[in-house]
């Protein structure tokens, strides 16, 4: 006789895509490109899911370029989501994005309960709106505080500060961070990252994993380091564009 | 996936006398990637597995080398763990880094996730034995003064036909007590002690992590989610501290009933529990109730195979609806499933165990040794149905002697090995390791 058939109670993990539109994404096939990468991603997003007992993935999408928008409203399970294009033309209307999060972040519709949501935002230009006050109004939320907030600056232009303070304070250092924008500069960057942000990371925030310490850093570092309630994979290793990550150009 | 070893390529190591052929890569995780290698002639060599580390993961575990050094050198503690067998180190520059090799995991195991998560099709005597082989395994292990430092869910797999094991990630044992791995544990399966900054991982939080593991594979549930998850809004790593923790108690607490199960979102917890014999349900009581603050009193390996070998040998299938139950055969018991009376079931008394005549139920070397440790690979014996009248119930001789049985008309019977016996005129059987007598209630 089969094992009665239970499980263990599970909670949904929202998974929101913040995608700019803009027209400078139609250049260099920029959207071409973001649109492969999310879709090549997914089979890896549902295998996660599936291994992962605790957790229903949730996947929505938002674009934005003279107006945000849902692209994908409803809240699809990984395992369902056929992803269709996004097509580029307009300006950059992030703050208006950021506000359409923060109305699905509210609670209703948000869930009682649920594990922390994972919101990733993609841009290759600067805010055409008031990204501030958008912003903020996104910050007042408990839910959008607990998200996991993650930035990938696709090409040279994006505005590097304004995707720092959607993801949160800047962590000490120098270097490559998931508390930094992630910097795409090809395709392949790209995909890279947007298929660790969506298996690595929903894993981290559903699942935890084998935690590790640092050689000479004592145990009691189990709590992940401030400014996250998370503790982040590392990133994946990608082949770099020299001028990526070298500190400033120019001071 | 970008593979850091080459797909279809051939790669020399440092210490193997031919070259390895990397077949295909199999997966990665966060300490780096699995291939399926070839090691020999092209086509008829030996397959194994080769796990690859990522850079960073070499740097934050200055130890890994020199642990996985030492347990090649110590060898397995039995067969049911994937351990390194070889490290490699490549002959030139690149690839840099290293790896070991170990046995491909056979096609028909899979991840233990899945059986938590409800989508594995086993039986509950499968599982069963699949705690009582994880209990085994880790009962070598630290007989041999090792420790495993990560148990999880994720480092555990199952066949769902068989009820067989395997381990994996061995990378982090050590002998227990000595070095500075990296690895913590797995928050949900950690001991308090060390999710709590407070100690290491090591044999004695091992023990706690097992009681979280076989808790999860009997229950489909978690140990500390009840009452008190419900008040959590969002379970991040700061409520997964409290949980498990900081104000960490057992939902079946016999003393303090303040994080039972909700009946609708703790459903899974309210089933399974009942299920299982109260020896069983002590032992997580003790490593969950007084064993959560002191290490040293958490139910032990012995302890847990005991429980569960004595488990299986209670297994008696429900006349009303075919479930299988594991209640105490002596006791007056009801169906967990049907809710039905049990009736008194005939058993198999051997010299140092008692087995209740239920198909699917074997009697064990450990039933008639008693300097033999409980053990489930090499049955003497197995109750099977008739093959045309599954309503006779038969014991088949599984060992390479006959064996002289008694019917209750006073005539004898040889029984040869692969054989099988109808029960029912059935008194005794002088088996070659001891006496099997028929007891009817
Ligand atoms: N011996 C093996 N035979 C076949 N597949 C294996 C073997 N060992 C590991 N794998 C598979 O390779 C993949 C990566 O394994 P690995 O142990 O590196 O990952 P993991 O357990 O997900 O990671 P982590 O180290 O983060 O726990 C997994 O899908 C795993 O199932
Ligand atoms: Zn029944």
């Amino acid at each position: 006789m089969p094992f009665p058939n239970v499980r263990l109670s599970n909670r949904p993990l929202h998974f929101i895509y913040l995608c700019d539109c803009s027209g400078s994404m139609a250049a260099q096939g920029k959207m071409q490109a973001l649109n492969q990468a999310i879709r090549q991603s997914l089979p890896g997003m549902a295998e996660v899911a599936r291994q992962n007992p605790e957790a229903r993935v949730l996947v929505r999408a938002v674009r934005f370029a003279d107006q945000a928008a849902w692209h994908l409203a409803e809240p699809t399970p990984v395992q369902q989501l056929h992803w269709r294009d996004l097509e580029a033309g307009g300006i950059t209307a992030m703050g208006a994005a950021l506000e359409l999060v923060a109305g699905a972040l509210q609670s209703p519709p948000m869930e009682e309960r649920a594990l922390p949501p994972v919101l990733v935002l993609i841009s290759d230009g600067q805010p055409t709106d008031d990204f501030e006050a958008g912003l903020a109004q996104l910050m007042r939320l408990p839910w959008a505080q607990k998200a996991v907030r993650l930035a990938i600056a696709m090409g040279h232009d994006a505005d590097l500060d304004v995707l720092q303070q959607f993801i949160g304070p800047e962590p000490a250092g120098r270097g490559r961070s998931p508390r930094r924008p992630l910097q795409a500069s090809n395709a392949t960057t790209l995909a890279q990252y947007i298929q660790w942000a969506s298996t690595a990371v929903v894993g981290a925030a559903s699942m935890p994993a084998s935690r590790v310490v640092m050689p000479g850093e004592r145990p009691a570092a189990t709590t992940p380091p401030s400014g996250s309630n998370i503790p982040l994979p590392d990133l994946p290793p990608t082949l770099l564009d020299p001028i990526d990550d070298v500190g400033p150009l120019v001071w | 996936m970008t593979w850091l070893l080459p797909e279809g390529g051939t790669l020399q190591f440092k210490g193997l006398d031919q070259p390895l052929r990397i077949l295909r890569g199999l997966g990665g995780g966060t300490q780096g990637q699995v291939f399926a290698v070839e090691l020999g002639a092209p086509g008829s060599g030996e397959q194994l597995a080769l796990k690859w580390y990522f850079p960073s993961c070499i740097a934050r575990d200055p130890e890994l080398r020199a642990r996985l050094r030492q347990s090649i050198g110590l060898g397995a503690p039995n067969g049911d763990f994937l351990w390194p067998l070889a490290l490699l180190e490549p002959q030139e520059a690149q690839p840099a880094g290293f790896g070991y090799l170990m046995a491909l995991r056979p096609d028909g195991f899979v991840g233990a996730h899945l059986h938590a998560g409800g989508s594995l099709e086993i039986s509950l005597q499968n599982v069963l034995k699949a705690c009582f082989h994880l209990a085994e395994g880790f009962h070598q292990l630290h007989l041999k003064g090792l420790c495993y430092k990560d148990i999880s869910l994720g480092n555990l797999f199952l066949e769902p036909g068989s009820g067989r094991i395997l381990i994996c990630d061995n990378d982090n044992v050590d002998i227990d007590g000595q070095g500075q791995g990296s690895v913590l544990g797995t928050p949900g399966f950690m001991a308090p002690e060390v999710l709590l900054g407070q100690a290491r991982p090591g044999a004695a939080s091992d023990l706690f992590s097992l009681a979280v593991l076989l808790f999860r594979l009997l229950s489909r549930h978690d140990p500390f989610r009840g009452a008190r998850e419900l008040a959590i809004r969002c379970l991040d790593e700061p409520a997964r501290r409290r949980l498990y923790g900081e104000e960490a108690l057992f939902i079946f607490d016999p003393v303090d009933a303040g994080n039972r199960p909700d009946p609708v979102e703790h459903s899974a917890a309210l089933i399974t529990w009942p299920i299982y014999p109260r020896s069983l349900q002590q032992l997580f009581e003790q490593s969950f109730g007084i064993g959560l603050r002191q290490p040293e009193r958490r139910t032990l390996t012995g302890q847990w195979k005991q429980a569960l070998a004595r488990c299986l040998d209670q297994r008696q299938l429900c006349p009303h609806c075919g479930q299988e139950t594991f209640l105490d055969p002596d006791a007056e018991r009801h169906c967990w499933s049907c809710g039905g009376a049990l009736p008194k079931p005939i058993q198999l008394q051997l010299p140092h165990g008692r087995v209740v005549a239920a198909a699917g139920n074997e009697l064990q070397p450990h039933h008639v040794d008693a300097l033999a440790g409980e053990a489930i690979d090499q049955p003497l014996a197995l109750l099977v149905p008739h093959p045309s009248d599954p309503s006779l119930l038969g014991l088949r001789n599984l060992s390479q002697h006959t064996w002289q049985g008694q019917l209750s008309n006073g005539q004898q019977i040889a029984l040869e090995p692969g054989r099988t016996c109808n029960l029912a005129p059935l008194q005794r059987l002088d088996s070659h390791a001891g006496a099997i007598l028929v007891i009817r209630p």
